[in-house]
């Protein structure tokens, strides 16, 4: 089962993949509209974003552990160097 | 290196990694590493060769314990909407932990920011799961309207309560086991209209 290379969600269904499309490494939470990826900013926004929806937490924190998130991605290693 | 080098190599890695479990659970994040190092039956150097610091063994434990539930959590899709099985299913895994997750509870608070941070993606994972069931609901209008963060804290509120209350709630026993059913049922009822 192939992984998101931006948020690390499996994708077990097609609906899973950006624009339904299952050649593509990312999700469709990370695809913008058009169904390119989202950037740096965008991605660690909306994490952010999920984890204040989901848990709550004040947004520093929330920031705080997306960051920490996509550290520990591959395809976001270039912005932590 | 031998094969036969790299294979003991590896098992002293998993010892050590056991030993740790059980010592953490047992005596909290800041027991001492001799203490590891006699439960895995391994000299204390060498639990230095493995983990260099031990912030990188606390976060390998984390590491491990997300693991485990990310892949109880993605075998689960066949249940869909019905929040009483993935409910059932977040308790079964947290009593196969239930010790390290007591631990974890308690003293989260005092970890460094990333360990914190991991627990903090942890919960995320379960939420994705339990709120995606929860949110189908409210709009089918079998569940209440409240924000999805207050549904998500009022079920681990629950669980961390009788956790953290487990010598008064169930002594010299599990208590996410004997609670199980009224946990679950409470929580539906609670959120049910």
């Amino acid at each position: 089962m192939k992984t998101c290379i931006a948020c690390g969600m499996p994708m077990k269904n097609t609906s899973d993949f950006a624009m339904s499309d299952e050649s593509k490494d990312y999700c469709v939470y990370c695809a913008r509209p058009d169904g390119t990826m989202q950037s740096f900013d965008e991605k660690k926004e909306n994490m952010t974003d999920f984890i204040i929806k989901t848990q709550g937490l004040a947004r520093e924190a929330a920031e705080s552990a997306a960051l920490s998130m996509m550290k520990k991605l591959p395809h976001w290693k270039n912005h932590f160097d | 290196m031998t094969e036969k080098r790299q294979l003991q190599k590896a098992q002293t890695r998993e010892r050590i990694i056991a030993a740790a479990l059980k010592v953490y659970s047992e005596q909290g994040f800041s027991a001492p590493t001799a203490a590891i190092a006699d439960e895995a039956n391994v000299s204390h150097g060498s639990i230095f060769v493995h983990f260099p610091t031990v912030e990188s063994l606390w976060l390998c434990l984390l590491e491990n314990f997300s693991q485990d539930i990310n892949a109880e959590f993605n075998s689960l899709s066949e249940y869909g909407n019905d929040i009483e099985r993935l409910l059932e299913r977040h308790i079964d895994v947290l009593i196969k932990h239930e010790d390290f997750y007591k631990r974890l509870v308690k003293e989260a608070v005092y970890l460094p920011e990333e360990e914190k941070n991991t627990f903090i993606a942890i919960q995320s994972m379960v939420s994705i799961h339990l709120l995606q069931a929860l949110e189908r609901e409210i709009s089918r209008k079998v569940v209440k309207n409240v924000p999805p963060h207050m549904l998500f804290n009022t079920w681990l509120g629950l669980i961390h309560y009788y956790l953290l209350n487990g010598d008064l709630f169930a002594p010299q026993d599990s208590v996410l086991k004997r609670y199980k059913s009224a946990l679950i049922e409470c929580f539906l009822s609670l959120i049910k209209q």
